[in-house]
């Protein structure tokens, strides 16, 4: 049941004022003085190599200070090191920054994707910039663009991930799904391509000090991963780049890696001696910064006739650009780690288009194969006539299926148990299209949610004041989550500081190594580095104590001490034997102490399997006429170890109920078919869901803290919230109408 | 953006004046599409010209209640609400509600609204080479492209774009006089004759001269559209445009249709006026059948694409679901 334990204090964003003010400065919003303005000119045809471009009209267009192409950026911009750079290989040391695309802008005459860059032009003001961008004339030599999974696995030899962890095989599922004498189901089920979107579009400011200093103001998950490859494509001492970003207005991971415009500013402003601001209109949120690539999912299963599992087989199709390295994994870690089968098989396979560079976006991999196997569960059940909660506590996995180990603090039953109560699924009717509203027809659907608990390496830099105020920080991001204020409550209580006293600082290369915020890793990432620089900071107090003769710790080991209350440091064996933090600093005369924690790898624990999980229940009413699907009630019950802050925690889990929501009924990037240019390229027609279409979403936690994950006890749940919400909503449409849609968005004309 | 001049004349004679001489000089009005447009690179007028401080912002009763006028700066926010609309024609203040968002409704401008352009996506970035209406000649990229939003009825091989406004097909059904003025003084335009269907020249949106104002929207009265209704099927729950769109009225009688009044949005060129589905109700008992019957009478001359086939029948269950809707009206 829900435990009180596990959820912290509901803490108001510290950085609420700030926002709601206009305070809080976004990466583009610094201003820096003489900065000029890019705008960028992309290409119109998807495969095929530029002949010639025109640029005597944009360059003297008024106030265009340079117009960068192939054919001049990389002497103008002194950037053949960043090209060399880019041409090699990319490893998976995720550490050193992360680019999904392989290709520096304006490398060469190739087009590999419709509006992928061809110019840019730097200007005094914006608007001078978009005019004569406008002024650009591109000739090209079009190729025939291959644009869909179809065509690709026509024309090429398609790309396996070959990872042993992706291509997952536990015994032999085929003779199980050739046993007629068994439930068998096997059925495709797709996802369109989705664009993150978020209010705050990407963008960089890029200053350099002469050839030697840069200094970029970017919108980014990940400063150190920018200022690391900045460093290495210009040939710049690392402490030379510095990169700051404090706020970021959204990103569910179009941030994360570094993606052309942040080259192309950098470029910019080294080419005119200015620096550059290169703030990306939205159009270009839709082929530059990746997108969730479409998938086409095959699972099949077979189950005893009471609804064991005894084969799980799901083979995954995605797309990426001839540029493009990132790989959408969907069954690794949803079908590879679910259910207790027999046995279990999982393929993947990339095919390369002349559509955009996809990337990582809000549970890549688990979102949408989280969908297919949550929907071929549900039709598995109506196959068994069996309840679909009850299915999945018939195959519900205690130990990792495949590794056989024990999954650490794994609640799923009580979540099952809790969202079953709290949604009154006991009522629900097993018959499809029995349930009414009046006119209307009533559906519920559930599906299972699930997220690795994942672990990076992060170090801390504490500052204690004497008058017992402490500043921490470390080189991490706050995407809109709430990150600063969980840190200041993890900072507060690890370092025995009142949370008003403690600033978290963020968002700046200058502080200690924090990783990409992404994997939902952040709270428990640097929650730990935080924990150790605060066991730091006691030690050195406690040094600082047992030199002064006037502290009742004079002469103790400092071994034998600890902080035993807030603000305070005692013996461990007899606490009454005390120091207080302000007392020992100001007797050493001392205005404030600084600690830094080490940057090291995690520790992994191999004896345990660590995954966060989650069950959805939800309604949807549809007008049997014109079926447009209304989502009117979800009850979301989340096991993610311990819950830093109550309040910002759920409203994470509604965010990422609400994104599920626009995945099942309404988002789709439309390309057209023909030349390959994205048909949906602004928020009037990208359709995320507008408060109409978000009902009340009820989320709840049950578990306990994963101290054997880290010593934060919290697993992390930026992605779970959103995993598993597209498969209820789809799971209820069916109950509510009886159509099985497996295509998604599940829009009025395909329930006509 | 191209680089633009901006006025702001004192009255409607001086914004006439220099449009007249200025053929690349565009009213600005809300702002809420041009704007969006000359951003994108499709409209680049070289002046604009602000008529933001017209007198022109009244809903009046007109004299020998023959009906109202609407001012052409009048906000979408302000007409849906303004207890003359709201009394006498709901189906104006659903079709204006169900527009855009409250942002934009508090700028949008209803001579605007009467103006607003094509979303279909080969009109609205330049990207696409072919749009036979922002460039002729050049074919329609939609024809055979993405055209899940696109026309069933009135189209042509030129163009299958639909015109997105919903006051617009309230307005058509209400049969609203659309008043403006010119260098060769005031006329009035049936909104029937106002939008126009594509044929070969989709590149010419309405009737209006390049160099007249609207100044005014006049609504006749019409007793029985007190009974009257906005149907929108869209995509979500709010801010979409319309796949299928119907506005209604029934005048009834004893149970029986004495007339019907209907038109649909999201299917064509213009705001269409279901004349077919009129004349199939008049005599007509108010029952399913007679609506169904309609409906297919009105829809018989449509045609679908790859991607928008779904609205045929969709836009029949929008006619019949709006139908039912009036008929139980008090």
């Amino acid at each position: 049941m829900a435990n009180s334990n596990i959820l912290g204090p509901a803490r108001s964003r510290v950085d609420g004022p700030l926002k709601v003010t206009g305070y809080a400065k976004y990466a583009v919003e610094f201003e820096i003085p003489k900065c000029a303005y890019a705008w960028p000119v992309e290409s119109n045809i998807a495969k095929g190599k530029i002949t010639a471009i025109d640029i005597k009209a944009a360059q003297t267009s008024p106030g265009v200070l340079a117009v960068l192409t192939h054919q001049n950026a990389s002497k103008m911009a002194d950037a053949k090191g960043l090209f060399e750079e880019f041409a090699e290989a990319h490893g998976e040391d995720m550490s050193q920054g992360i680019r999904n695309e392989q290709r520096a802008p304006l490398a060469d005459d190739e087009i590999h994707y419709a509006g992928q860059y061809v110019a840019l032009v730097v200007a005094q003001t914006i608007e001078q910039a978009r005019h004569a961008a406008s002024l650009v004339r591109v000739s090209y030599a079009p190729e025939l663009p291959i644009l869909t999974m179809e065509d690709a696995s026509k024309a090429k030899k398609p790309k396996k991930k070959q990872d042993e962890t992706i291509q997952l095989r536990k015994g032999n599922v085929e003779p199980a799904l050739a046993n007629q004498n068994i439930i068998r189901l096997h059925e495709t089920y797709s996802t369109p391509t989705e664009t993150h979107n978020p209010i705050e579009t990407s963008g960089t400011i890029a200053a350099w000090e002469g050839d030697d200093k840069l200094t970029v103001w970017d919108s980014t998950q990940f400063v150190k991963g920018v200022q690391s490859i900045l460093a290495r494509s210009y040939g710049l001492k690392i402490e030379n780049v510095r990169v700051i970003c404090p706020f970021v207005g959204g990103a569910f991971g179009c941030k994360g890696a570094l993606w052309p415009h942040v080259l192309l500013a950098t470029m910019a402003a080294r080419a005119t001696r200015v620096p550059v601001k290169f703030h990306l209109p939205r159009k270009a949120m839709f082929t530059g910064t990746g997108h969730r690539t479409p998938t086409s999912q095959t699972i099949s299963l077979a189950a005893t006739s009471n609804g064991k599992l005894q084969a799980i087989k799901h083979v995954t199709g995605t797309l990426t650009s001839p540029v493009g390295e990132f790989v959408e994994v969907c069954g690794a870690r949803s079908t590879g780690v679910m259910y207790a089968s027999e046995t279990i098989r999982v393929e993947e396979t990339v095919y390369p288009v002349n559509v955009a560079t996809p990337t990582f976006m809000r549970a890549p991999g688990e979102c949408p194969g989280v969908y297919a196997l949550e929907c071929a569960l549900d039709e598995l059940s109506y196959l068994l006539q069996m309840d679909p909660v009850e299915l999945r506590l018939m195959n519900h996995a205690a130990n990792h299926p495949i590794r056989d180990v024990p999954f650490s603090a794994k609640h799923l039953k009580e979540a099952y148990q809790l969202g079953a109560e709290k949604f009154g699924w006991s009522k629900r009717n097993p018959q499809t299209g029995q349930m009414r509203d009046g006119n209307l027809l009533v559906g519920w659907g559930m599906a299972t949610a699930t997220y690795p608990a994942h672990k990076m390496s992060a170090a801390a830099k504490a500052i204690l004041h004497v008058d017992g105020r402490a500043t921490v920080q470390c080189a991490t991001h706050d995407l809109g989550t709430g990150a600063y204020t969980a840190f200041t409550q993890i900072s507060s209580e690890q370092l025995g500081v009142p949370f008003e006293q403690v600033t978290f600082e963020l968002g700046k290369s200058d502080y200690p190594f924090g990783p990409v915020a992404g994997g939902s890793n952040s709270t428990g990432t640097v929650g730990t580095a935080i924990h150790e620089v605060a066991q730091l900071l006691h030690r050195a107090l406690a040094e600082l104590a047992v030199k002064d003769a006037r502290s009742p710790l004079h002469g103790s080991r400092p071994n034998d001490i600890a902080m035993v209350a807030p603000g305070r440091i005692a013996l461990r064996k007899n606490p009454v034997t005390s120091d207080s933090f302000t007392d020992i600093l100001q007797r050493a005369g001392r205005d404030s102490i600084t600690v830094e924690s080490e940057l090291k790898d995690p520790e992994e624990n191999e004896k345990l399997a660590f995954q966060s999980w989650g069950a959805h229940f939800c309604e949807v009413k549809i007008d049997s006429l014109l079926p447009r699907v209304q989502v009117t009630r979800v009850v979301s019950v989340m096991n993610c170890g311990r819950i830093v802050n109550a309040k910002t925690a759920r409203s994470q889990i509604i965010g990422g109920v609400v994104m599920g929501i626009g995945m099942a009924l309404t988002e789709e990037t439309a390309y057209d078919p023909k030349t390959g240019l994205p048909a949906i390229a602004n928020l009037a027609d990208y359709h995320v869901p507008t408060n109409a279409d978000v009902p009340p979403i009820e989320v709840y936690f049950v578990g306990e803290p994963d101290y054997a994950f880290n010593p934060i006890g919290a697993r992390g749940m930026g992605e779970i919230g959103i995993t598993g919400i597209a498969a209820a909503v789809a799971n209820a449409v069916y109950h509510a109408t009886g159509k099985r849609v497996r295509d998604l968005p599940i829009t009025p004309d395909k329930l006509i | 953006m191209n680089p633009f001049d901006y006025s702001r004349p004192p009255d409607w004679q001086a914004a006439v004046n220099s449009v007249a001489t200025d053929a690349q000089a565009k009213f600005l009005g809300g702002g809420t599409n041009l704007i969006d447009l000359m951003k994108m690179g499709v409209e680049t007028p070289d002046r604009l010209v602000d008529i933001n401080r017209l007198p022109l912002a009244q809903v009046e009763e007109l004299p020998g209640n023959t009906g109202i006028r609407i001012g052409a700066l009048v906000r979408n926010s302000d007409l849906a609400e303004h207890p003359l609309i709201t009394a006498r024609y709901p189906v104006l203040s659903e079709a204006l509600l169900s527009g855009a968002s409250p942002q934009l409704r508090n700028l949008a401008t209803t001579g605007g609204n009467l103006l607003q352009r094509t979303r279909c996506y080969y009109f609205y970035d330049p990207a696409f080479p072919m749009c036979n209406k922002r460039n002729p000649g050049s074919g329609c990229g939609a024809l055979e492209g993405y055209n899940r939003i696109h026309a069933i009825l009135g189209q042509s091989e030129q163009c299958i774009a639909t015109h997105p406004s919903d006051m617009c097909v309230a307005l058509a059904m209400l049969d609203a006089v659309v008043r403006v003025q010119g260098p060769a003084g005031e006329r009035a335009i049936p909104i029937a004759n106002f939008h126009r269907l594509p044929g070969i020249t989709p590149n010419v949106d309405t009737n209006l001269q390049t160099n007249e104002l609207i100044t005014a929207v006049d609504l006749p009265a019409i007793p029985f559209a007190t009974r009257s209704h906005y149907l929108k099927v869209r995509d979500r729950a709010s801010y979409a445009f319309a796949l299928v769109s119907v506005a209604a009225a029934l005048e009834l009688e004893n149970g029986m249709i004495k007339s019907a009044r209907i038109a649909l949005g999201g299917v064509a060129h213009k705001p269409w006026r279901a004349a077919k589905a009129e004349q199939a109700l008049a005599g007509k008992k108010v029952e399913a059948a007679a609506f169904s019957a309609a409906a297919d009478a009105e829809l018989a001359a449509a045609k679908g694409y790859q991607y928008n086939s779904f609205k045929i029948e969709l836009a029949k269950r929008a006619i019949v679901q709006a139908l039912t809707t009036v008929a139980a009206l008090p």
